[in-house]
């Protein structure tokens, strides 16, 4: 089973656990429903189409409304601290939240009490806090950018808005130095997936892959595409995928995506979202190796 | 006696200090600020970030937006925020561009804005991770430049910071018509 735990942008949402099923556009969990748009809804939509092409268990959501004043991010996060054991998720993919570096701590302390150790994803700010509390290298995955890769090779810092300028001016081609900085720090998860103009894929502070095709450098600006690229990584993770052959086809089905989509900076991501049953249908095969992939649900 | 006793030391939790001219606006403060759903720790500052008393109020930096605002709501004076981490750098002010032909992308920080350059309208926001963002996000597209609300006005994180610094330079940009 895969956890999604996140907040969504409405205030009166209360915590809602559940499996996700999708209503048109929206997203339902435990009878709440939310958009699918940028932030934990993209994340959450990519993980689902992954799991609907494949025919897997569709992935349980832990979210809360949050708009910023942190009262659902510490719902999500003292729900998992009391449950983590007993959930016992294969996966568990933390996105957007107020990040606490003490519940942080907590919820890796609790981690390590299931029996078996579940695949631990972050981005957004649950990287943030990950990398803040120092606990980084309990994470499988992380999936910044170029901004994020430069906060993960900051050593003090604790968000990207104060990261030194001399790593923030730091040129794209320099993003190699940044991944070795994080790792000597620890800053960094045991593989990340650098999002960018050319997607790095890093196993222990090593590069063993970059993407940089198709180019559709207009993705950058549209909100959620980072999002959707880590909804990806976890699914594919739960599929059974080796994490760097998570990492490599999330990257690429996300560019690929993109490119089918037609996209402008005005362009919506649900409008890629929309684009991965084909794109899996038409390159997953290639890509994974594995062409005949067969899940175990039955609709 | 009992300020005495309220005083701790640094927890590892924090990693930003409020800086107060006087322990009676440090103990408001605190008082406000868990009102408003904020953790903080009363402590003493560390000699080298002491400015004013010997009070000061520990908190999540990444709430320092909204802790702004409940100060100025509150009438709460203090002198500074800083953040706590030794060699922490200051906030980031430098901007980017990214000219998408008939749209500029503007970065600051984390955070992405982007707008058509002859309407202004905000046509995408994108980057960031706290959970104000996509709220953020949905207000702010549609609109102009000048007509979109602030972020700083209405988000609680540093993120939100980071989009209110690519808004202000968007509404520089579009006004003097340089969005090259």
């Amino acid at each position: 089973m895969m956890i999604i735990a996140g907040t969504v942008p409405d205030k009166a949402m209360p915590l809602a656990v559940g499996t996700v099923d999708a209503d048109g556009d929206w997203l339902v969990v435990d009878g709440r429903s939310f958009p699918c748009t940028q932030g934990t809804g993209a994340m959450v939509s990519a993980a689902l189409a992954v799991c609907d092409y494949l025919k897997l268990e569709r992935p349980t959501a832990v979210i809360a409304g949050d708009i910023g004043e942190g009262k659902g991010s510490r719902a999500i996060y003292e729900h998992l601290i009391a449950n983590v054991k007993s959930l016992a998720p294969e996966v568990l993919a933390l996105h957007y939240w107020l990040p606490d570096m003490a519940q942080t701590k907590e919820l890796c302390e609790a981690v390590e009490k299931c029996d078996t150790r579940p695949i631990m994803v972050a981005d957004a700010a649950s990287m943030y806090s990950a990398k803040a509390s120092g606990m980084a290298p309990r994470f499988d995955v992380f999936t910044p950018d170029a901004t994020e890769m430069a906060f993960l090779a900051d050593p003090v810092a604790t968000h990207p808005a104060y990261i030194n300028r001399h790593l923030f001016d730091t040129d794209v081609t320099r993003t190699p130095d940044l991944i070795g900085a994080a790792y000597e720090n620890g800053g960094a998860a045991r593989l990340l997936l650098v999002k960018g103009a050319m997607d790095y894929v890093v196993r222990d502070g090593e590069i063993i892959e970059t993407i940089e095709e198709p180019s559709v450098p207009v993705l950058e600006a549209i909100g959620g595409t980072g999002d959707t690229i880590t909804g990806l990584v976890a699914a594919f993770a739960c599929a059974g995928l080796e994490l760097h052959e998570a990492a490599i086809i999330a990257a690429k089905a996300n560019r690929m995506a993109g490119k089918m989509a037609g996209p402008t900076p005005a362009t919506r991501v649900v409008e890629i979202i929309r684009q991965f049953p084909a794109v899996f249908q038409q390159y997953l095969c290639e890509w994974s190796g594995a062409c005949c992939i067969e899940g175990g649900r039955s609709d | 006696m009992e300020l005495f006793k309220r005083k701790k030391r640094l927890s590892a939790d924090g990693d930003g200090l409020v800086l107060f001219a006087d322990v009676q606006e440090a103990l408001k403060a605190e008082k406000v600020l868990k009102k408003a759903g904020h953790w903080v720790n009363l402590v003493a500052p560390p000699p080298e970030l002491r400015k004013g008393c010997d009070l000061a109020v520990e908190i999540h930096l990444t709430e320092q937006p909204g802790i702004e605002r409940a100060f100025a709501e509150k009438d709460v004076a203090y002198l500074e925020i800083v953040p706590l981490r030794e060699g922490c750098s200051e906030l980031l002010d430098i901007v980017q561009l990214t000219d998408f032909g008939d749209w500029v992308m503007v970065k600051a920080g984390n955070m992405k804005l982007t707008f058509e350059k002859g309407s202004g309208v905000i046509v995408n926001t994108s980057g960031g991770g706290c959970p104000d963002i996509p709220l953020m996000h949905a207000e702010l597209l549609g609109k102009t430049v000048l007509d979109a609300p602030k972020p700083k006005d209405i988000g609680f994180t540093l993120c939100a910071l980071m989009l209110h610094r690519a808004l202000e330079e968007s509404i520089a940009l579009h006004a003097v018509g340089d969005t090259r």
